[in-house]
């Protein structure tokens, strides 16, 4: 072994402790929120569209997401955010890093998926769902719920949990939906009346379906695909979606102004509005805004409706992001333990 | 104290390279300690001030006029100070058993007791669930109604999360002894309890003090368990968590972070008035206890052990097993679906962890034991400035430190920047981040060391460097072996405050087991965590076997 070889073997060493994991010339960093298995799936896809453009990923769950994104605001590292829930991301201190954008094909897109000023656009989206299970149900003879109504049956009292409207935002979502459906003097009374069957309010937006699918609880308040997903692992839930109209997020993309690579990133953009994605989306989201997503066989028999928009209760998204910080005050004055 | 006396007979070069010794390790211990502890912390308190109208204390009045926040703090401090007593008692306990009896299993019982350190967080929680949930094995078995969220299922989870910490400690402390104090007791006719009252406690004060701040510290900063098992029982910590992830509101989220840091505050000065007439154990003429069999103490102390290592193996075990199982509790037939894990890259971030970790242990080992043997050479008030700013850390919740790194090392101006995004950053904040415990296991060990083998040393013409490597780390040997180790564990599956550093190209094992959780994919989750387990068996495996023969080939003074 020469010296000359020793030397090359540290310096490779300090560069692989020191290289710097983010971007280089040629690719585009993205902070993402979306589940990792489609992550996996869109960029496959991606690649294969486009062979040039490299997509680096940072998946985070939105609230730790949001927290690095706000954290990191002196010196951004990511060229673009991909999907991650539009209540958070209409936060005026993200807004201000947005450079709008407006992708090929946006004119085709509804009007509440994309933002009028360019500055963010929504191709997926999340709505409300229970996750009863089965098994616990027949053991304790209890009835199916069908609404949120059902759910203050006293049958039901200790066996349901749903997130903490102040840590999750699928809490948030559902707590502000109840509130725009029944105005919020009926509304907060009716959260009260449901207060009393409440076994536990958790801190994570899926682990209400997750604790359901072991039999920790009968029903799970969570939203539609963690149930989706935990039928398809095998346990014995169903989901089922509330008959008054379910609350629904969409999930948002924006290109910063401080991107480093700013052409391929609205390529990327751009890709994300082709017919290709969309059909992806049909297989993976449980909700989409671009035209030609169509549901799979197995989503529908998991328990989705073939025509999302029939089950969905029409947010007003303005409103429930302005009044976010007031309602959470009272969330957590009049509701939490 | 005599140490001042000592240095003043010798002669003037001797005396200069000594001083120069001690500036060089002073400024090795500090000036990494100020950047990497005290910089992240500033931004942090500073962030606690920022408010829509500048600097001012609108976030603390916020906080603290909240109509729960007393009911909080209450919280916080009945499950911390609950779980405090219980894990130094069982641990003390349990390092008694194995470090002054006889005991068969030994080497068995001290490997399973470290079970938890290097079980991702993830296990704990779902192994509890799985046995005493409410569909949990025992209930399912027994239909006892048992209902484990809430109160008692935060101390039973942080006893058990925080029981190597303090085990570590302790037996570092018991591990050492002079036998003449023991031989001339029982000569005088002192009965074993009295032996073990104003013998064994008194010179062991140290560790426990220690271990009640370290255990008390990793409780009250901890949310993974309270926020899994906790139920709708509030604590500081997953405050913290409702601010920050759950609305962005990083300066409140900051409040509570320094609000934290009281706690370690008190426990410093409690330390310091307990510890002010101490005397060192281990005298200068000192003989290692020999340990005699004694029947029944044996048995006793082997009941105990076990014990206690069955509760620890049964919650990692179960997870073991269900990560084998085609769908626990429903379908029981074993399968390796849950192996293919689908994640983005699969095992790789396996590797990344390791590198990393084997760098934690590196860089942990350098940075506890010279701030230990510094410690053992400052004057009284350096040496109480140098010990609150080492064992600060622990007092800082793993999100906000990692924020704090953010903040410090991601800005333009800071010229350690290029750090930011890399592997490095990511070992040297899983070293500051448990630097209390490192630090504390090395002052344990060479605390007790007298100060007259220094001074002796010296006296013959040793400088401190010759000192420090012929005689005090050869006899601390083995609790630097134990530092790097736990290091390196706890490297392997931490997750708070890296998660705020990892990247798209520096993702880690511990990330890996959070998403695929997150994505509701908890029995690959448990999987993947199964394969952390085993790396990190083998690792220590490994590292064991490279111990033993170079403790064969040249054996230790």
């Amino acid at each position: 072994m020469t010296k000359l070889n020793v030397l090359t073997k540290v310096l490779c060493a300090a560069a692989l402790l020191l290289g710097s994991g983010f971007a280089r010339a040629g690719d585009i960093t993205a902070y993402t929120a979306l589940e990792e298995d489609d992550v996996k799936v869109y960029l496959d896809a991606f690649a294969k569209a486009k062979p040039g453009i490299k997509v680096n990923v940072l998946r985070l769950s939105t609230g730790d997401l949001i927290a690095r994104i706000l954290a990191e605001k002196a010196n951004p590292r990511h060229d673009v955010i991909w999907g991650v829930a539009l209540t958070q991301m209409v936060d005026p201190r993200i807004l201000e890093m947005a450079e709008p954008y407006k992708p090929a094909g946006i004119d085709q897109m509804k009007q509440q998926f994309k933002d009028p000023a360019g500055r963010w656009f929504a191709t997926t989206g999340y709505f409300a769902g229970f996750c009863v299970n089965t098994e616990v149900l027949k053991k304790n003879n209890l009835p199916m719920p069908a609404s949120w109504q059902d759910l203050l049956n006293p049958v039901y009292k200790g066996q349901i949990v749903m997130p903490n409207a102040a840590s999750s935002g699928t809490g948030y979502l559902q707590v502000v939906s109840i509130l725009q459906m029944k105005g919020e003097e009926k509304g907060w009374q009716f959260l009260k009346d449901l207060d009393k069957n409440m076994a536990q309010y958790i801190k994570s937006g899926s682990r209400p379906c997750k604790m359901a699918a072991t039999g920790e609880f009968a029903i799970g308040v969570s939203f539609a695909f963690s149930g989706v997903k935990q039928i398809m692992e095998g346990y014995p839930i169903k989901l089922v979606i509330p008959s008054e109209g379910a609350g629904y997020e969409v999930e948002v993309s924006m290109l910063m102004k401080t991107a480093k690579n700013k052409p391929d990133s609205k390529t990327f953009f751009d890709w994300l509005l082709t017919l290709d994605a969309a059909k992806l989306y049909g297989e993976r989201a449980e909700m989409s805004s671009v035209p030609g997503a169509k549901a799979t066989e197995a989503i529908l028999k998991a328990g989705l409706p073939a025509d999302v928009s029939t089950v969905l209760y029409k947010m007003d998204f303005d409103a429930s992001s302005k009044n976010k910080d007031r309602i959470i005050a009272e969330w957590k004055q009049k509701i939490e333990r | 104290m005599t140490t001042a006396a000592a240095p003043q007979g010798r002669s003037a070069p001797g005396l200069d390279s000594d001083r120069f010794v001690l500036w060089v390790l002073g400024a090795a211990v500090v000036v990494p300690l100020i950047v990497f502890v005290v910089v992240p912390l500033v931004a942090i308190l500073r962030l606690s001030f920022v408010t829509p109208d500048g600097l001012g204390l609108g976030n603390y009045v916020r906080e603290f006029a909240s109509p729960k926040f007393g009911r909080i703090v209450a919280n916080s401090f009945s499950v911390s100070i609950t779980a405090t007593l219980i894990t130094v008692t069982l641990a003390y306990g349990f390092a008694y058993a194995l470090k002054r009896t006889t005991m068969p299993l030994k080497r068995t019982c001290g490997a399973i007791a470290l079970l938890p350190l290097y079980a991702p967080s993830l296990v704990q929680a779902l192994g509890i669930l799985f046995l005493f949930g409410r569909n949990g094995i025992i209930n399912r078995t027994f239909d006892l109604g048992i209902d484990i969220y809430g109160f008692w299922g935060i101390v039973i989870a942080d006893v058990l999360y925080s029981f190597p910490h303090a085990y570590l400690i302790l037996s570092a402390a018991l591990a050492v002894a002079d036998a003449r104090l023991y031989e001339s007791a029982r000569m005088l006719g002192a009965g074993p309890a009295r032996i073990f009252r104003t013998i064994t406690l008194p010179s062991t004060r140290y560790g426990i003090i220690s271990a009640v701040f370290v255990v008390f510290t990793i409780v009250i900063t901890d949310f993974g368990n309270p926020m899994v098992i906790g139920a709708d029982y509030g604590v500081l910590a997953t405050e913290i968590y409702n601010q920050v992830s759950g609305q962005g509101r990083m300066e409140l989220g900051a409040v509570i972070g320094v609000v934290l840091l009281i706690p370690a505050a008190i426990a410093v000065l409690v330390e310091k008035l307990v510890t002010r007439q101490h005397g060192a154990a281990i005298g200068e003429n000192a003989q290692p206890l020999q340990l005699a069999p004694h029947a029944w103490r044996d048995r006793a102390a082997l009941g105990f052990a076990l014990l206690v290592c069955s509760a620890i193996a049964a919650i990692v075990l179960v997870v073991f097993i269900a990560s084998f199982v085609t769908l626990w509790p429903y379908n029981m037939h074993l399968s390796f679906r849950h192996y293919r894990f689908e994640v983005q890259n699969g095992l790789a971030p396996l590797w990344t962890s390791i590198w990393v970790s084997l760098l934690a242990a590196g860089i942990g080992v350098v940075a506890a034991v010279a701030a230990g043997c510094l410690a053992r050479w400052l004057k009284p008030l350096q040496a109480n400035l140098l010990y609150f700013l080492s064992v600060l850390p622990a007092a800082v919740p793993g999100m906000v430190l990692g924020l704090g790194y953010i903040f410090a090392f991601n800005h333009p101006g800071n010229p350690l920047e290029f750090l930011y995004g890399t592997l490095l950053i990511l070992a040297i904040c899983n070293v500051y981040h448990y630097h209390a415990q490192g630090y504390l296991i090395a002052t344990t060990s060479i605390g007790q060391l007298s100060r007259v083998i220094d001074e002796t040393s010296m006296c013959l013409g040793a400088g401190r460097l010759r000192t420090l490597s012929a005689i005090i780390l050869p006899i601390v040997a083995p609790a630097i072996v134990s530092i790097g180790v736990f290091f390196f564990v706890r490297s392997m599956v931490t997750l708070s405050a890296v998660i705020f550093l990892v990247t798209p190209a520096t993702q880690l094992a511990a990330v890996s087991v959070l998403l695929l959780d997150d994505s509701g994919n908890s029995n690959q989750a448990a999987a993947f965590s199964v394969c952390i387990m085993l790396v990190v068996a083998a690792a220590l495996g490994l590292f064991h076997a490279l111990v033993w023969v170079f403790a064969r080939r040249r054996p230790l003074p």
